[in-house]
């Protein structure tokens, strides 16, 4: 992009403190930010490629597949919302937990921490940038349901949908922002966010329906926001659903970690960043 | 604007971990424009000491002000003056050079091109590598573009040449000289006497938390007026008691055949010595005249106990 080298050449841009900057200074970060995703070729592939394969892979598997539990809706109808969900997790929270531990083990961090870029900028244009990659990975997988699957989401439930897609990279940023703190170092990274991420999938009724399960699992997995960002898809996705496709109590439960997830980041900044 | 008597000004610094006090009441200033070195042995207090200057530590008493600032409360209007060269720290990997030199010289109101900075530091052509196919020597390079990416005038080095090779240390001591002529204040930590021999206005000596010694590379630790140090080979057959009296010199013998004399008058000893060889027709091989290096200085310095020191 030669737009970036010819601002650089104006000496006194922007960036002097005021709040138009900083907010400039954030999308600049953003920018730079997908720009280094989208060369960590092996980053991108895990993180954008993987959940896509995987709807690609369980759709056709089960394409003429009925889930007689759940009224007998097609599995993909069932399956993408979840796999969705899953993506989400994994961009957010393993990116998070992983990119953040290699910053801090590199140095990176505490090399931004001294330069006059606020934190929280830097924060944001990390968080920016891998919500930009759920965004997209959202839009891919319901074209991807619309053309192969017959996957359909009705007109009204789409902001049900992009706000649990927004609330739900929100909620699993912080997290693995906030998970950095329990990795020792930027190899144990994948191991911890997995052992994390992976069985909470399972208890969540992303891979299958869970009405099978007994109640204490059903309760366990709802005090976990995984289960909860799922549950917010399917209600939104469901096609036997012709009430409201927002569900309250599980938003609601996303902002509490949410709001929890930002408070332990924010006490992750200022130690780790010194490290 | 208040004006400002120095870029760095340590009052009684202090800083515990636990029980363990790692600097115990250092003072000392920094004029602007100065190179000042920070030197000691590994676990001297050097890093922690520049780690508060640079912001990210919390001191335990005492004062500090930098640039005439509180580096404690973090202020951007600080951080926008200062450049700092980690001992260790990554740059985004996956950009280029000049995307980095960019991305960073955003986050300060005065800037540098990075055309310029690459020339400053000898990475010119390198300009649209990947950060990650950089050479350990050239990541040392472009972290010293990075911290004067923004024009600072107080510029932080901890141990910047560590892994070096010979050429490259040259180049990069070259490049630190150019930014004294700028005016720019550089607080620099090593531990290569030859570096602050180079480099320093001034040396500060570190040791256990406490600053035994501190004065120019040529007067730190009385060594512009220590004894000279005056060396040969014994011409064969001869011992240290042929030579001729030096009047009250100390006169030994270090390695066998190997005369050493310490003499506070240099020229009559040397003098003398030299007489002595030439109505004999002696060669005198290795004949040397020498202060004691600033190696030598620290080295007695650092073993010894601090109380005792040299001020």
């Amino acid at each position: 992009m030669s737009a970036m080298s010819q601002t650089a050449e104006r000496p006194q841009a922007a960036a002097r403190g005021g709040s138009g900057g900083d907010v400039a200074l954030t999308a600049w970060q953003v920018a730079y930010e997908q720009r280094a995703f989208w060369r960590n070729r092996t980053r991108a592939f895990f993180s954008f490629g993987m959940p896509i394969m995987l709807l690609l892979l369980f759709g056709s598997l089960n394409s003429g597949g009925r889930i007689a539990e759940l009224g007998n809706i097609p599995y993909v109808t069932f399956f993408l919302p979840g796999i969705l969900a899953y993506g989400i997790v994994i961009t957010q929270f393993i990116n998070m937990a992983g990119g953040l531990a290699i910053q801090r083990d590199s140095g990176l961090l505490k090399r931004m921490r001294g330069t006059p870029l606020p934190g929280w900028a830097y924060v944001a244009g990390r968080v920016g940038s891998t919500t930009a990659v759920s965004v997209v990975m959202g839009v891919v997988m319901l074209i991807l349901g619309r053309v192969f699957y017959d996957v359909h989401l009705r007109a009204e439930a789409i902001p049900a949908v992009v706000v649990a897609v927004l609330l739900g990279s929100a909620t699993f940023a912080a997290l693995g922002m906030a998970a950095v703190s329990i990795i020792p170092n930027a190899e144990a990274a994948p191991v911890v966010a997995n052992v994390l991420i992976l069985p909470l999938s399972f208890i969540s009724g992303i891979w299958y329906p869970m009405t099978g399960a007994p109640q204490w699992l059903h309760d366990l997995a709802n005090v976990f926001p995984v289960a909860r960002l799922a549950n917010c898809l399917h209600v939104a996705f469901d096609p036997l659903n012709h009430g409201s496709a927002w569900s309250g109590s599980d938003l609601l439960v996303l902002a509490i970690w949410l709001v929890v997830g930002v408070r332990l980041a924010m006490r992750f900044w200022q130690k780790e960043t010194a490290r | 604007m208040v004006p400002m008597q120095h870029a760095i000004e340590i009052n009684g610094l202090r800083k515990a971990y636990g029980d363990m006090e790692a600097v115990r009441g250092i003072s000392f200033t920094v004029a602007p424009g100065e190179v000042f070195c920070l030197l000691g042995p590994n676990g001297a207090g050097k890093t922690t000491t520049t780690e508060i200057l640079e912001g990210y530590r919390a001191r335990s008493a005492g004062d500090v002000r930098v640039l005439g600032h509180d580096p404690e409360q973090g202020e951007r209007a600080l951080r926008e003056r200062v450049g700092i060269v980690l001992q260790e720290a990554a740059a985004q990997a996956e950009l280029t050079v000049a995307e980095v030199l960019t991305m960073y010289g955003r986050y300060y109101p005065r800037r540098r091109p990075p055309a310029e900075l690459l020339e400053l530091v000898g990475l010119e052509g390198r300009a649209d590598d990947r950060v990650k196919l950089l050479s350990g020597g050239q990541k040392r390079r472009l972290d010293l573009a990075l911290a004067l990416v923004g024009d600072p005038d107080l510029l932080f080095l901890d141990e910047p040449t560590t892994g070096f090779d010979p050429s490259a240390r040259r180049h990069a001591w070259s490049t630190i000289k150019d930014l004294c002529a700028l005016g720019k204040t550089v607080f620099l930590t090593t531990h290569f006497m030859d570096e602050a021999q180079a480099l320093a206005d001034r040396v500060a000596v570190m040791v256990e938390g406490r600053i035994v010694a501190l004065g120019t590379p040529e007067e730190i630790g009385g060594r512009d007026v220590a004894p000279t140090e005056i060396s040969f080979v014994l011409p064969d057959g001869t011992a240290l008691a042929d030579l001729p009296d030096l009047d009250g010199a100390r006169v030994s013998e270090p390695a066998p055949g190997r005369a050493l004399i310490v003499s506070t008058e240099a020229v009559r000893s040397a003098h003398a010595l030299t007489g002595w060889a030439l109505e004999r027709n002696h060669e005198l091989r290795g004949f040397a005249v020498s202060q004691p290096s600033l190696e030598d200085v620290y080295l007695r310095l650092t073993a010894r106990e601090p109380e005792e020191a040299v001020r």
